[in-house]
């Protein structure tokens, strides 16, 4: 098993070596002068020389590109063209943020839609299943700003139960954090709801008509007992590998949720770097989100093996 | 041959079903699935329910069970009483408490009864958790006891392993413990040993008798095969179509049937005395297999590993119009044999020679123009068969790779379907609207319709009901008249060997054991292994078809030819 896992670990260094290279490509390789494009329009010729300068591109690709992994590998993602303040700092501020909504999105989607899922499959083609499958067209159907702002309407507004927008750290203050937080995360969720649970149904009642399923309940096992000890983690795998991945998209896709809710994440940070082509800023962007993907994968094919004992590596 | 005598007719009713109809749920005009079935079956008893598949025999059970699926069955009329509970009016819960503790049940298949991500002792604990008040140590040292009681080796250890992790027999063990833990008056077995090798069949078998024994349970056992019944059954029960044929002691039955439909059965079952060999439509050899060695894995990375041997040295020979059979157990090789011949998979070492070329080293592509010389059969007509073709498609798709027209492609095609009995008009039709028989006729018939030297059957007619695998087996003998073709029979079934193999090649973990002439070979077995196989073949003392005793004077003087 620790083998099994170290290999994995090692295996996703080719990956991210191959994102790195189209990242560093991606400013050298744009048509025009990276220079001038950095520099703007109104830049002098000796501007536009010193920053040539500073970024190295006098030197030929490959040392470049040497320099460049050199400074990755120590941690330096450079400085943002715009703040003038370091790329990992800007990032290690805003990830904070991103990481907690996405989490807590994820934790009540999965406690609402596995559930959900579960229970559309055990009673199959009845008004639950047919309640449980229209919310799930509702959830993917349904812009994400507009669940949002019936969402404030509704709670922060009319009710004042919670802040309409802000953020507040979980350090300072979990109430504080989570009144804040409450809105945007339900507002996330609802599309992985509607994913998860379709999943889950799916997955669910594929394996409800396993010849094992007939042999619990042949052994007078309670129902409840059938359905989440017999068959859930039989058909856990397909329900992980969504999760996973819907915690990878969550990550790289808050940015309409953190405008509409004003979060200082990164994913505002994202749309800012774009607006002023802050390359360094978008290049790490890029490196983040891949590395996040390649990181979740990761985690969910080592669980695999955790729920079903016949994946051996 | 010795039957059961016993007597039960003072032994208390565990269960009585009366004027049972099951039917299509929410449809009660239709024909019903059951129609007015009685059944009883008394303490220490074992009852035999035997019939075709579609007779209701398993539907039956499930019901006794009350596990219809209730989306499409239920119970229209009649009774099942479980001494004096009325089982069909009974709630959820009443019928989870009755489940394990007074009706238990074993399945077909043991690897998909049981849960594959829970360890087999907390699947059998789970019913004493289900149960009982036992503390888990408790549970437990019962858990341990019981697997001990079933004759499980080892029993710490195989508590905590995973179904795949055991071999088919153990699993079944596993099922029986699971089943008989909490001493059940009644255990229904729904064709439990049908999945199983003989010999591991001969052992659940005998497992089940010794359980019935100690603990006085009556079982109703479900089976399509009567060998099985003339070992096991005090009384028998023939179904067909819902319906009660005939119920008599197995002696009674098997000696004297009432009924048309019960002699049908009978006759039906394959004789385990071989048939004379046929004479070769040719005297030179169509296929020489020599030295055909398959290791699956080895190799490795950095230290280079073992592999698995799944044939040894492997060498026969087939004339053209006779029929080689290999007989063999699960894991023998037999397949894995069929595959390499087939060039299914690439063989690690030996030569294939089929109509005068040798096949066991050509590439791939090389390959393609000598496919249409061997052709293959499989055992599930279900899945060997595209469900989104019509039968013509399948039909003329290999004539039409190697360049006939499709006219006249799909004229041959109109013939075949007449070969092999099946009106012109069904080659529109898709497999789903053929019945399990006719569709391994479509199989057969697609095969020949590349006019092949060799005909692989790779246990062409084990899913098949006995009366309708006499009329697959009489096909494949017509079609071998026929067109001289050459055929090797792969299968585990002694008794289908015998009637349909010229020669017979037993295998055992990957290695020739014996190879010969079927009548030598099965009437006088020289290898232990051999005679093994055919000792446990049930019911193998008796003539079903005339309804007597087999003495062995008539096993040798059927193999002298």
């Amino acid at each position: 098993m620790l083998v099994y896992i170290l290999k994995r670990v090692l295996a996703t260094i080719p990956v991210m070596l191959i994102v790195a290279v189209f990242v560093f490509l991606l400013l050298r390789l744009t048509p025009g002068d990276p220079a001038a494009i950095l520099a703007g329009d109104a830049a002098t010729p000796a501007q536009l020389e010193r920053i040539r300068d500073r970024l190295g591109l006098n030197d030929p690709l490959l040392t470049q590109f040497f320099t460049w992994m050199g400074q990755l590998l120590r941690g330096d993602l450079g400085v943002s063209l715009l703040s003038n303040t370091s790329v990992a700092g800007m990032l290690g501020d805003r990830l904070g943020p991103t990481l907690n909504i996405a989490l807590m999105t994820i934790t009540i989607s999965v406690l609402l839609a596995v559930p959900m899922g579960v229970i559309a499959a055990w009673r199959h083609r009845t008004w639950v299943d047919f309640l449980v499958m229209s919310f799930s067209v509702l959830g993917f159907s349904v812009p994400v700003f507009v669940i949002g702002y019936i969402l404030i309407q509704i709670f922060a507004i009319e009710l004042r139960w919670v802040p309409v927008q802000g953020y507040k750290a979980p350090s300072e203050g979990f109430g504080a954090f989570f009144s804040r937080a409450i809105l945007p995360s339900l507002t996330l969720a609802t599309i992985y709801v509607a994913l998860i649970a379709r999943m889950t149904r799916a997955s669910m009642l594929e394996v409800l008509g396993e010849d094992y399923i007939r042999t619990a309940r042949a052994k007078g096992v309670r129902e409840n007992v059938v359905l989440f000890r017999h068959a859930l983690r039989n058909a856990a795998v397909p329900i992980l590998t969504i999760i996973g991945t819907g915690f990878a998209l969550l990550i790289s896709g808050v940015v309409v949720t953190e405008s509409v809710f004003n979060i200082p994440g990164i994913g505002r940070l994202t749309v800012d770097a774009i607006l002023a082509r802050d390359y360094p800023v978008i290049q790490a962007m890029i490196l983040l989100t891949a590395g996040i993907y390649v990181f979740v994968n990761l985690l969910v094919d080592v669980s695999y093996s955790f729920f079903d004992p016949r994946i051996r590596y | 041959m010795q039957f059961k005598n016993k007597d039960f007719s003072n032994a208390r009713e565990v269960l009585n079903v009366r004027n049972l109809r099951i039917g299509l749920t929410g449809r009660p005009q239709a024909q019903p699935v059951i129609d007015g079935i009685d059944l009883t079956i008394r303490a220490g008893e074992t009852h035999c329910l035997v019939g075709e598949s579609g007779s209701g025999k398993s539907v039956t059970s499930l019901a006794a069970m009350g596990l219809l699926p209730k989306s499409a069955l239920e119970v229209q009329s009649g009774s099942i009483m479980l001494d004096d509970f009325e089982i069909t009016s009974a709630s959820h819960s009443q019928m989870r408490q009755l489940r394990a503790r007074r009706i238990a049940m074993i399945f077909q298949e043991p690897m998909t009864a049981l849960n594959p991500v829970l360890r087999v002792g907390e699947q059998i604990m789970e019913v004493l958790n289900m149960h009982s008040d036992l503390s888990q140590s408790e549970a437990k040292k019962r858990t341990l006891d019981m697997m001990d009681q079933v004759h499980l080796p080892d029993v710490n250890r195989i508590f905590s392993a995973f179904p795949h992790q055991l071999s088919g027999g153990q699993r079944q063990r596993i099922m029986i413990a699971m089943a008989l833990i909490l001493d059940p008056d009644l255990l229904i077995a729904d064709e439990p040993t049908t999945a199983l090798d003989v010999t591991t069949q001969l052992q659940i078998l005998k497992l089940i008798a010794e359980m019935q024994e100690r603990h006085g349970t009556a079982v109703l056992f479900i089976t399509h095969d009567m060998g099985v019944v003339a070992e096991i059954a005090d009384t028998v029960t023939v179904m067909q179509q819902g319906q009660i044929v005939e119920r008599a002691p197995i002696a009674e039955l098997l000696t004297n049937p009432q009924k048309e439909y019960t002699r049908t059965l009978l006759t039906a079952v394959p004789n385990l005395t071989p048939r004379p060999a046929r004479p070769a439509a040719a005297q030179s050899e169509v296929v020489r297999v020599a030295g055909l060695d398959m290791t699956y894995g080895g190799g490795g990375f950095l230290r280079r590993s073992e592999g698995v041997k799944a044939a040894q040295d492997v060498s026969f020979t087939i004339k053209p119009g006779r029929t080689l059979g290999i007989v063999g157990e699960s894991g023998s090789g037999k397949s894995t044999v069929a595959r390499a011949i087939m060039r299914l998979i690439d063989p690690t070492a030996g030569s294939v020679n089929v109509a005068g070329t040798e096949i066991a080293q050509l590439s791939r592509r090389q390959l393609r123009d000598h496919r249409k010389h061997l052709q293959i059969v499989f055992q599930d007509p279900y899945r060997s068969l595209n469900p989104r073709w019509t039968v013509a498609r399948s039909l003329c798709e290999g004539p039409i790779n190697f360049g006939v027209p499709r006219a006249e492609a799909m004229r041959h095609a109109a013939e075949l379907m007449e070969l092999v009995d099946l009106p012109r008009d069904a080659l529109d039709r898709y497999p789903h609207q053929f019945s399990g028989g006719q569709r391994q006729r479509i199989a057969i018939a697609r095969a020949v319709a590349m006019k092949p030297d060799l005909l692989v059957a790779d246990e062409a007619v084990s899913a098949l009901d006995v009366s309708v695998q006499a009329q697959v087996l009489d096909l494949l003998d017509d079609i071998q008249e026929r067109f001289g073709v050459a055929m090797l029979f792969i299968t585990h079934d002694l008794r289908v060997a015998a009637q349909i193999c010229d020669e017979v090649l037993v295998m055992q973990r990957g290695v020739v054991v014996e190879y010969g002439p079927a009548g030598e070979v099965l009437a006088n077995p020289r290898h232990d292994y051999t005679r093994n196989l055919i000792e446990a073949a049930p019911g193998r003392h008796w003539d079903f078809a005339n309804y007597r005793a087999l003495d062995s004077a008539a096993m040798t003087t059927g193999a002298t030819a």
